[in-house]
C-alpha cells in the first residue's frame, strides 16, 4: 500500500497540514489572539499537544494520510503517543522551508491576515508575549531568590566593614583604647550606641550589655585613663545614630542567614545537609541557579569560586587549583593538607549527586551521602596515614633544573 | 550644535556623523526616536535623530570601522540575530533593516531578555524577542520566518555548529551568515588563531563559502567576524 506523507507545520497562525504536493490539505488557525497564541506556542515549543493538531491530523486522516511528518522532535513524540499515529522527523523539511519562505502569502491565503504585512506585527506581539511568558516562568524559579540573597549578604558584609571600620575611627577620637580591646564590630556599635561618651563605661554598665566581667573591668579601666578628646552632644549623637545603622543592618543579616537556611531547605535539601546552608546556597549563587550546578561536573564544582587559579593553571600551565570555594567546608579545611585535595575531589563528587538529585529528582538522600562520604574521607585517612617525619640525609639529592616547584608556586590555586 | 551627517560610503543605513570637528563616528538612523538603548548619544540634524553607534561595545560597528567590505544586512532584511543579549547591536540592526525589514533576536538568558524587550521590543516592532536556546532551533521555527542573514554572536564553544543548525533551518539559499568569535569562549588554552581555523572550518564543510574574516583589535581582543555566504550543501559539493 502507498503511504500519503503529510507535513504538519506549526506556526504563528496556527496548525498547517500539507500534502506531499506542497499544497495546503487542511488547516486550523488559531483564534485572533495575541495571549492564547502565545500560550499555545509555549506548549508547542515544549513538546506539548495543542487542540489544534489532533483536529488537523484527523481531517488529514480522512483525507487518506497516514504517516505524519514534524520538524519537532519532542513535539513528533508526543503526537504520536496521544493519537497513536505514525510519525516522522524531518529537519528541516521541504515543506516547513518553503512555509517559512512564504509565510506572508500562507497567512493571506488562509484568512489569517488581510495583507501580509500584517503579520510581521502579528509575529511581534506573538514573541513578546511568548517570551514575557517564559521569562515569567524562568524568574519564579526559587533558586534565582537564593543567588539574590547570597548576593545581598555578600553586599550587608562589605557594608558593615566599611561603615564599623568609620565608627571605630570616628569614635576612636574619643576613646581610641576601645578599638583594640573590643574586636567584633557589632559588639562595639552596640556598646557605643547604649553608653555613649566613655564616662559612662562603667565596669557595672559595660557587663550590663553582656560582657564578661574581666573584660568589662579592662574596658573600664582604659575608658578611666584615656587619652581622647572631649565631644560635644551633637557629635555624639551622629556616631550613635550611625552605630544605630549598623546595629540593624546585623539583624538584617541574621535575618537573611536564617531565609537562605529556609530557602535551602525547601529547595536543595540534600545539599544543604551534605554542605551546610551556606555553602550550598553559594555554589548556587556562583552557578546561577540550581539547574545550571546540576549540569556541572563534579570536577567543576570542586574548584568553583577558584576560577582565577583555574584559568591561570589552564593558560600558564601552573598548578591547577585542589579546591574553590568549597574549602569553607569544616571536612575539607579541617583536613591535613596533603590530603585537602583528595577530600575535596570526594566532597565535590558526593555533592554533586545531592544536587542532581535536588534539581531532578526530589527525594531525599542526603543522610546516605553525609555517612558515605564521610566513612570515604575516614578511608582515606587510613590509607595515607600522617608521614614519618623525614630526616634531612634521606632526601634525593637535588638536581638543578628538575627541582620541584617552589612552595611558593604550589600554593596557588588555594 | 554644528553637526553633519553622511551616509557611510558603502553600507545603506550607516551613517557618518561629524560632531565637533572630531573624526567621524558611525551612526544609524534611530527608528523610536527619543530612546536610546545602552546610553549612546543621540544626535538630531535636521529632522532625523541619529544613534551613535559604538564599536567598542558593538562588534559589529567595530567591524566596520576595521573595514568589513560586504554587509549583508541591508534595507529591508529579514535577519535571525543569535545572542542577542540586551540589544546593544541588535538596535542597530533594527535601525538598519527599518520597518519592513524584521529581527528575530534569541537569547538565552531571562535577565538580558527581560532589558531587551522592556527597553528595546517595546518600541520597535520590527524586533521580536525569542527566548530559547539557539542550539535547539527547532524550538523556535513556529516563529521564525526565513531570513536573509544570520548573525550570531553568542561567546560560546558550539558556536559555528549552533550556526549551522540555524541556516538549516531558517538561512534562504545564498543568504548570508556573520560569525563573531570570541577565541578565549571557545578554548582558553589554544591558540586564537587556531580556533578561528577550526570554527571557520565548520562553517566551511557544512555549505558556507567564507568571504572575509575582519579582526576585531582595538575594539575587542582576540575576536573576529566572519562573513560567510551559504551555497546549500549540494552545490558546495558540486
Amino acid at each position: 500500500m502507498n503511504v500519503l506523507k503529510a507535513t504538519v507545520v506549526t506556526s504563528v497562525l496556527g496548525v498547517i497540514g500539507f500534502g506531499e504536493d506542497g499544497k495546503i490539505a487542511a488547516y486550523k488557525l488559531f483564534s485572533q489572539n495575541t495571549l492564547e497564541i502565545a500560550a499555545k506556542l509555549v506548549d508547542i515549543d515544549a513538546g506539548k499537544n495543542v487542540s489544534e493538531i489532533p483536529e488537523v491530523v484527523k481531517e488529514l486522516k480522512e483525507k487518506g494520510f497516514t504517516k505524519f511528518v514534524f520538524e519537532n522532535p519532542a513535539l513528533s513524540r508526543t503526537v504520536q503517543a496521544q493519537l497513536n499515529v505514525e510519525v516522522e522527523v524531518v529537519s528541516p523539511s521541504e515543506v516547513g522551508e518553503n512555509f517559512r519562505r512564504k509565510m506572508g502569502e500562507y497567512a493571506v491565503q488562509t484568512g489569517f491576515v488581510k495583507d501580509a504585512s500584517e503579520l510581521s506585527r502579528w509575529i511581534h506581539d506573538v514573541s513578546m508575549e511568548v517570551s514575557q511568558l517564559k521569562v515569567r516562568k524562568a524568574t519564579e524559579k526559587r533558586d534565582l531568590m537564593i543567588v539574590q540573597a547570597v548576593q545581598a549578604l555578600d553586599d550587608m558584609d562589605k557594608t558593615l566593614n566599611l561603615i564599623s571600620t568609620r565608627i571605630r575611627e570616628w569614635y576612636g577620637l574619643h576613646f581610641p583604647e576601645l578599638d583594640r580591646l573590643v574586636e567584633k564590630h557589632e559588639v562595639y556599635a552596640n556598646l557605643v550606641k547604649n553608653l555613649g561618651r566613655k564616662k559612662d563605661f562603667t565596669q557595672e554598665n559595660i557587663e550590663k550589655l553582656g560582657i564578661s566581667q574581666n573584660k568589662a573591668a579592662q574596658i573600664a579601666k582604659a575608658a578611666a585613663s584615656s587619652m581622647g578628646g572631649e565631644l560635644k552632644d551633637q557629635d555624639i549623637i551622629q556616631i550613635q545614630s550611625l552605630c544605630s545603622c549598623v546595629l540593624g543592618l546585623f539583624e538584617e543579616k541574621s535575618s537573611t542567614e536564617k531565609y537562605i537556611e529556609d530557602l535551602m531547605e525547601e529547595v536543595a535539601p540534600n545539599t544543604s545537609f551534605l554542605s551546610g546552608a551556606t555553602l550550598g546556597a553559594r555554589l548556587i549563587a556562583i552557578a546561577g541557579g540550581l539547574m545550571n550546578l546540576a549540569k556541572m561536573p563534579a570536577s567543576t564544582i570542586q574548584v568553583l569560586g577558584a576560577e582565577k587559579a583555574l584559568f591561570r593553571s589552564l593558560t600558564t600551565g601552573a598548578r591547577p587549583p585542589k579546591h574553590g570555594i568549597i574549602f569553607q567546608h569544616a571536612l575539607v579545611h579541617g583536613s591535613n593538607r596533603r590530603l585537602r585535595g583528595k577530600v575535596a575531589r570526594i566532597f565535590s563528587g558526593k555533592l554533586a549527586i545531592a544536587v542532581r538529585t535536588d534539581a531532578f529528582s526530589g527525594t531525599y538522600i542526603g543522610d546516605k551521602l553525609k555517612a558515605d562520604l564521610e566513612k570515604r574521607v575516614d578511608e582515606l585517612q587510613r590509607k595515607y596515614p600522617e608521614p614519618k617525619p623525614k630526616t634531612h640525609e634521606k632526601r634525593p639529592p637535588k638536581v638543578m633544573g628538575k627541582m620541584k616547584p617552589s612552595r611558593r608556586r604550589r600554593k596557588h590555586g588555594r | 550644535m554644528d553637526a553633519e551627517v553622511q551616509p557611510h560610503r558603502s553600507f545603506e543605513g550607516v551613517f557618518q556623523v561629524f560632531l565637533e570637528e572630531k573624526s567621524p563616528r558611525l551612526a544609524t538612523l534611530n527608528l523610536s526616536p527619543g530612546r536610546n538603548v545602552y546610553g549612546e548619544r543621540l544626535v538630531r540634524i535636521s529632522d532625523a535623530e541619529y544613534r551613535l553607534w559604538d564599536p567598542f561595545r558593538s562588534k559589529l560597528a567595530g567591524a566596520i570601522l576595521k573595514g568589513l567590505k560586504h554587509l549583508p544586512i541591508k534595507l529591508g532584511s529579514r535577519v535571525l540575530y543569535l545572542g542577542a543579549a540586551s540589544g546593544t547591536t541588535a538596535s542597530h540592526v533594527s535601525d538598519i533593516v527599518g520597518n519592513n525589514g524584521y529581527v528575530y533576536c534569541v537569547e538565552f538568558a531571562p535577565r538580558s531578555i527581560r532589558d531587551l524587550i522592556n527597553n528595546v521590543c517595546k518600541y520597535r516592532g520590527n524586533m521580536a524577542p525569542i527566548l530559547a536556546d539557539a542550539r535547539i532551533p527547532s524550538q523556535y521555527s513556529s516563529i521564525v520566518q526565513s531570513v536573509n542573514a544570520i548573525y550570531c554572536d553568542v561567546a560560546q564553544p558550539e558556536q559555528a555548529k549552533l550556526l549551522v543548525s540555524n541556516a538549516r533551518l531558517f538561512l534562504e539559499k545564498e543568504g548570508w551568515a556573520m560569525l563573531a568569535i570570541k577565541s578565549r569562549s571557545i578554548d582558553v588554552t589554544m591558540e586564537p588563531s587556531e580556533v578561528y581555523r577550526q570554527e571557520i572550518n565548520v562553517l566551511k564543510e557544512n555549505g558556507f563559502v567564507i568571504s572575509e574574516v575582519v579582526r576585531l583589535e582595538p575594539y575587542d581582543k582576540d575576536h573576529v567576524l566572519v562573513v560567510a555566504k551559504y551555497m546549500s550543501r549540494s552545490q558546495y559539493i558540486s
